[in-house]
């Protein structure tokens, strides 16, 4: 192998952060999956990976330059690159047409073409169909077993995983259109939508919601039902809340990825009745009024 | 090689909570025919390749974004030349 500091164009003198910046932009013209038709490419961006892993760590770095490890041992194993895998016949969810599919809607001839070479590949694995569905905000975070209707009469039955994320692509493997010879039917690729619920927002895993409470409530405190993804629970609202207060209703948020679930996070909103109420104007005549101003510093 | 979500967290050295962002994004889409979900070695070459744009290449959310669906596009191109080329020189008829 080449002498490393060679291989990424650096002096022996460079800091680490020439040694970074060097390597940074020979890998983003190298980096095989970058260049998925340059079969050189691989090797090359090896021999500056390898250089690289040998420069770029300051202890292996020092030691190159003791004379005590020599540039052969930094050798990378074996990689497989996307490339390797997106171009296979195998088919897979990622694949793009957009890149020249205007060209076929408007050519008729290139159209047939393409339409025939695909034919004519004796083991061609079947389309993948793409459909949407839409899902209730409550399913997005419990998760939900939903049934699809297809436009040709059948059906598929599709696990939504709890914790579910607007727009998030459910793959089933097989689902999609019928391969010829060899090669397997495609994959059903199914764009999920929530349909937002007015009472709940989501913040990653954690949802809100803003509960009204009455005059009572926010005075004296007491027991309040409060909707949740998983239905209706009972939370105590504390004596003196006030609008804005927000109280943490534990693990009933989304499910984390780590484990556990996010919270929902309850803000309260002081709600008086819609009708006057003479009853509350005469209680609330007879109260100290000069006791709070809510617009003078300090009240609280 | 199909593999669940364990062995694939390990193949692609990932931890759980970036794979959950990376399907988020739509970077990764698992298969989810069952109630577990599995990874292809497609998945895997794929979260490398996230990997080293993020990592080594210094590469941002939205740029990860913006390069796989070039990439994507870039493959579905080359697929297609490719089958154009095959049919121009098989013999007519």
């Amino acid at each position: 192998m080449r002498n490393p500091y060679e291989v990424l164009g650096v002096a022996s003198t460079a800091s680490s952060a020439d040694i970074q910046k060097a390597y940074r932009k020979l890998a983003k013209k190298l980096h095989p999956d970058l260049n998925p038709g340059d079969k050189a490419a691989e090797e090359k961006f090896k021999e500056v990976a390898g250089a690289y892993d040998l420069l770029g760590d300051a202890e292996k770095r020092k030691r190159f330059d003791a004379g005590e490890i020599d540039a052969s041992g930094a050798e990378r194993p074996q990689h497989h690159y996307y490339r390797d895998f997106a171009h296979s016949d195998g088919g897979h969810p990622y694949a793009s047409s957009s890149g020249y599919a205007d060209f076929v809607d408007s050519d008729e001839a290139l159209a047939e073409l393409l339409r025939r070479s695909e034919q004519a590949r004796a083991n061609r694995r079947g389309r993948d169909l793409h459909y949407s569905l839409v899902i209730d905000f409550a399913e997005s975070i419990t998760g939900a077993n939903k049934r699809l209707t297809l436009p040709d009469g059948g059906t598929l039955d599709v696990t939504i995983p709890p914790g579910l994320v607007e727009g998030q692509v459910i793959r089933l493997r097989g689902k999609g259109a019928p391969g010829s010879g060899k090669g397997g039917p495609g994959d059903a690729l199914i764009e999920v939508e929530v349909r937002p619920d007015p009472r709940f927002a989501r913040d990653g895993d954690d949802i809100s919601l803003e509960l009204p409470i009455s005059l009572p409530e926010a005075v004296l405190g007491g027991k309040v039902r409060v909707p949740t993804p998983t239905g209706d629970v009972t939370m105590t609202v504390p004596k003196g809340s006030n609008t804005g207060t927000t109280m943490r209703l534990r693990g009933k948020g989304a499910p984390r990825p780590g484990g556990g679930h996010g919270d929902e996070f309850v803000k309260l909103k002081v709600v008086l009745p819609k009708a006057p109420d003479p009853e509350l104007e005469e209680f609330v005549s007879r109260w100290d009024r000069k006791a709070f101003n809510p617009r003078e510093d300090g009240a609280s | 090689m199909i593999m669940n979500k364990k062995q694939f967290l390990s193949s692609a050295d990932i931890e759980v909570h970036t794979l959950e962002f990376w399907i988020e994004q739509q970077w990764l889409i698992p298969d989810q025919t069952t109630a577990e979900m599995s990874f292809s070695d497609t998945d895997v070459a794929r979260a490398h390749l996230i990997r080293d744009l993020k990592g080594d290449l210094g590469v941002n959310d939205e740029g990860v974004d913006v390069i796989l669906h070039l990439v994507d596009q870039l493959h579905g191109l080359r697929r297609a030349f490719e089958q154009l080329h095959e049919d121009l020189r098989r013999p007519a008829g």
